[in-house]
């Protein structure tokens, strides 16, 4: 690649990258917990990325493929840190039929309205008391935007896990504001 | 389409994964069905909420400069000698963000997060400030009236530069553009009666939602109605700062 066509793609490599910068280190914060961390791991996905980026092609989602560097680094901070000791993934039916069959009018109702600021306290509690699969899972989800079918090629795990690692997270994360709701009426 | 297939895909519905086919039934089921609108809406809310929580926080900017600088610490001065590219891969970038996003946000976030981009990008500038000039209420149409420019937070940290007349989705808008801080705001005034235009929000509004809030691209999105007109704000802040902003709306008259 001649100077000017790496002076291109460092451009749209930078304008890419930009619009998504908070979601990552949102991300980052949450799967890490530790500031340094955090940092190190956003630095090393964005080195990696802007290395590999001439590999990037555009029909694929450029906000997925950078969910998914980033993650490796988390994930090999986490080993490095002995945090987790691997991955891990529920064994889940694969087809989404079965994930549709969950009972969602069977749980309990949540009235917002008597929610006090201990709530975000239970959330964090909760967040951190996921397994690593959940939360990478809630977390592409919820602060990615990122697919069902994305997050499966960013983990590396079949679409079922995908979607019923989802539902437990946020089965946990709804037991946790039912409990902050407990405490607010104590 | 019932109750019970209905509720099965609730998950899928909100997060965008149903099939157009099955999309369109749950949206027909929850129009003639009450409570399992209301467990959409319920199970809505645990997704905002939990959202709130999950995106809070802007990125850093010294930690993104950090990054920036060590990976590629001439980008800088080449960038100066090549602004006219930048700026072209930007507008691109823009387009396709706004494309991607388009199908996962609420309708009216999506349409008028262009009129906004445009301020920014300094594409757009104010027409007016103070009374709307005649040969622009002559092209109301009778679908706006000149009271819609007259809304302005009373939040003293918004500082409004003027106002033009726009159109979203063929819709004849207010457009207000302004500043909080130092941070581009706009705000869009339409009337309530076209509200049709944007069915997604409309129904949010309708529901009992004082504020529908939602996000589209990089900018946050905050609509309610006050007295016969809607009344939005599109920027790049915390939606809690939106959402005040928006709370704090007056008309000039009131």
């Amino acid at each position: 690649m001649n100077e000017q066509n790496q002076h291109l793609a460092g451009v749209r490599f930078w304008g890419l990258l930009r619009p998504i910068e908070s979601d990552l280190e949102n991300y980052s914060r949450r799967m890490v917990f530790d500031r340094r961390d955090c940092e190190d791991a956003l630095q090393n996905a964005v080195l990696r990325a802007f290395r590999a980026f001439d590999r990037y092609h555009d029909s694929a989602s450029f906000r997925a493929w950078m969910f998914k560097i980033l993650t490796n680094e988390i994930f090999a901070i986490n080993r490095k840190r002995g945090r987790v000791a691997e991955f891990e993934v529920a064994v889940e039916p694969e087809e989404m039929e079965e994930f549709a069959g969950i009972d969602f009018a069977a749980e309990t109702p949540i009235s917002w309205e008597t929610l006090a600021d201990a709530l975000d306290e239970e959330l964090l509690a909760a967040l951190q008391k996921l397994n690593n699969a959940e939360r990478a899972v809630l977390l592409m989800r919820a602060i990615g935007d990122l697919r069902y079918r994305e997050i499966s090629e960013c983990l590396a795990i079949p679409l079922g896990s995908v979607m019923g690692n989802l539902s437990r997270a946020r089965q946990k994360m709804r037991d946790a504001i039912l409990r902050a709701r407990k405490q607010s009426w104590l | 389409m019932k109750c019970a297939e209905a509720r099965n895909f609730v998950r899928l519905y909100l997060d965008s994964e149903l099939d157009a086919k099955n999309s369109f039934e749950v949206e027909q089921h929850l129009e003639s069905c009450a409570e399992c609108a209301g467990l959409f809406e319920a199970e809505k809310k645990f997704d905002d909420r939990l959202g709130r929580f999950l995106r809070h926080g802007q990125a850093t900017r010294a930690l993104w400069e950090k990054i920036e600088t060590q990976i590629a610490p001439s980008r800088s001065h080449r960038v100066k000698a090549l602004w006219p590219l930048a700026l072209a891969a930007t507008l691109v970038i823009a387009a396709s963000v706004i494309f991607l996003t388009r199908s996962r946000t609420l309708d009216l976030a999506n349409a008028v997060e262009e009129c906004h981009s445009a301020y920014v990008h300094q594409i757009t500038a104010p027409e007016f400030s103070g009374p709307v000039p005649e040969k622009i209420a002559q092209q109301f149409g009778g679908r706006l009236d000149a009271g819609a420019f007259a809304y302005r937070p009373s939040e003293p940290a918004f500082t409004s530069s003027g106002a033009r007349l726009c159109h979203v989705e063929g819709v004849p808008v207010a457009l207000i553009l302004g500043r909080c801080a130092e941070t581009p705001v706009s705000m869009i005034v339409f009337r309530k009666s076209e509200l049709d235009h944007f069915p997604q929000t409309k129904r949010k509004l309708e529901s009992g939602d004082p504020i529908a809030c939602s996000r589209s691209g990089r900018y946050q999105f905050a609509a309610r109605f006050i007295d016969d007109h809607v009344v939005c704000v599109v920027g790049d802040e915390p939606r809690p700062v939106l959402e005040d902003l928006l709370r704090a709306v007056r008309h000039a008259d009131g």
